[in-house]
């Protein structure tokens, strides 16, 4: 089966508990949003909840790096086009951009580590994972980057 | 955190901005703890990453109320806003455990504020996670950045003056990134 790239599962309606007070998406709702994104791309590789339940190994995020574009209200459909930019043995690192309605309301990017859940640390994949990951970022590799890809908090491309 | 209104709330809603000129500015500030309640907690019973986001939130929450930006304010026309957030991921936390959250004024201009938020544990100060912040002074009507009112600038030198003794966190600036050991 040929791989999405980009991958472009998540879709749903903004949910009314991640709103504020002004009646717009809250600033950690953007990181709801962005994690539950994500979910469905490591569900994809075998690395969602269910791994960790028959591994006890999961996917921790060590990094996640949010760049707010646009205000979501209720009523808005969101959707998320996501980019591996970068793998290897134990780390993972995506970029989103998620939408409303189909503009662009804000990027995400986010490292992961392999971790070993009983022994505490990091750990490598296993074999038939690292396939999948491999085949993503592969099929990923083409794609183009964001210009903020690589910069810190503040600085401009 | 979400409460029985179906929304997302903060502890310090409602509650008026106070400054006191004459008060010394502590470096660095440390305006909100908590306890890691059950509603943060995910099917692994550790706290979820995006609530992580609402601790920090609570704290800056804290913080614009500090520095005078407070529901008054906000409905005068003008707010700050998040433009980018980096969070750092140290430790997991579980149900109960007591948070305390700091907030150190990095730089500003004007307009824009760069901020560093630790969070660290309560009772052995282990540091649990870091979120670096950069906002925005925002004319809420026109939807553009603005100047800051005097006053409010004021307020921000003072702290920014508060902590320049403050060592630069090491996090501070840097991008994610994937590093190779060669």
């Amino acid at each position: 089966m040929p791989e999405q790239a980009p991958f472009t599962a998540y879709r749903e309606p903004v949910r009314p508990e991640w709103l504020d007070y002004n009646g717009h998406l809250n600033d950690a709702s953007y990181a709801i949003v962005l994690t539950r994104a994500h979910e469905l791309l490591l569900d994809h590789l075998g690395l969602s909840a269910a791994y960790r339940e028959s591994h006890q190994a999961s996917m921790f995020t060590v990094e996640m790096h949010l760049r707010y574009v646009a205000e979501v209200s209720a009523g808005q459909t969101l959707t998320a086009s996501t980019t591996v930019v970068e793998a290897d043995h134990k780390r993972l690192r995506l970029h989103s951009e998620l939408f409303a309605d189909g503009v662009l309301a804000a990027t995400g990017e986010c490292l992961y580590l392999h971790v070993d859940t009983v022994a505490g640390r990091t750990a490598p994949l296993p074999e038939d994972r690292q396939a999948a990951v491999d085949a993503l970022r592969e099929a990923h590799a083409e794609l183009p980057r964001p210009d903020h890809l690589g910069l810190g908090v503040g600085a401009r491309p | 955190m979400s409460n029985q209104s179906g929304r997302i709330t903060t502890p310090y809603e409602g509650r008026a901005a106070v400054w006191d000129d004459g008060a010394e500015i502590p470096a660095p500030l440390r305006l909100h703890e908590t306890t890691a309640p059950p509603e943060w907690m995910d099917y692994n019973n550790h706290m979820s990453e995006s609530c992580f986001l609402l601790a920090f939130g609570d704290s800056a929450d804290a913080f614009f109320r500090f520095i005078g930006i407070d529901e008054a304010y906000r409905a005068a026309g003008h707010s700050l806003y998040t433009s980018q957030t980096h969070l750092h991921h140290r430790q997991e936390v579980s149900l109960g455990e007591p948070l305390v959250m700091t907030l150190q004024v990095l730089d500003h201009d004007r307009r824009r504020l760069h901020i560093y938020h630790e969070m660290r544990h309560g009772e052995t100060d282990a540091l649990i996670a870091m979120a670096e912040q950069l906002l925005a002074h925002v004319d809420i009507g026109a939807g553009r950045s603005s100047d800051m009112p005097e006053d409010l600038y004021e307020h921000i030198v003072a702290i920014r003056r508060a902590h320049a003794g403050l060592p630069q966190p090491a996090v501070v600036g840097h991008p994610i990134a994937i590093r190779h050991s060669r």
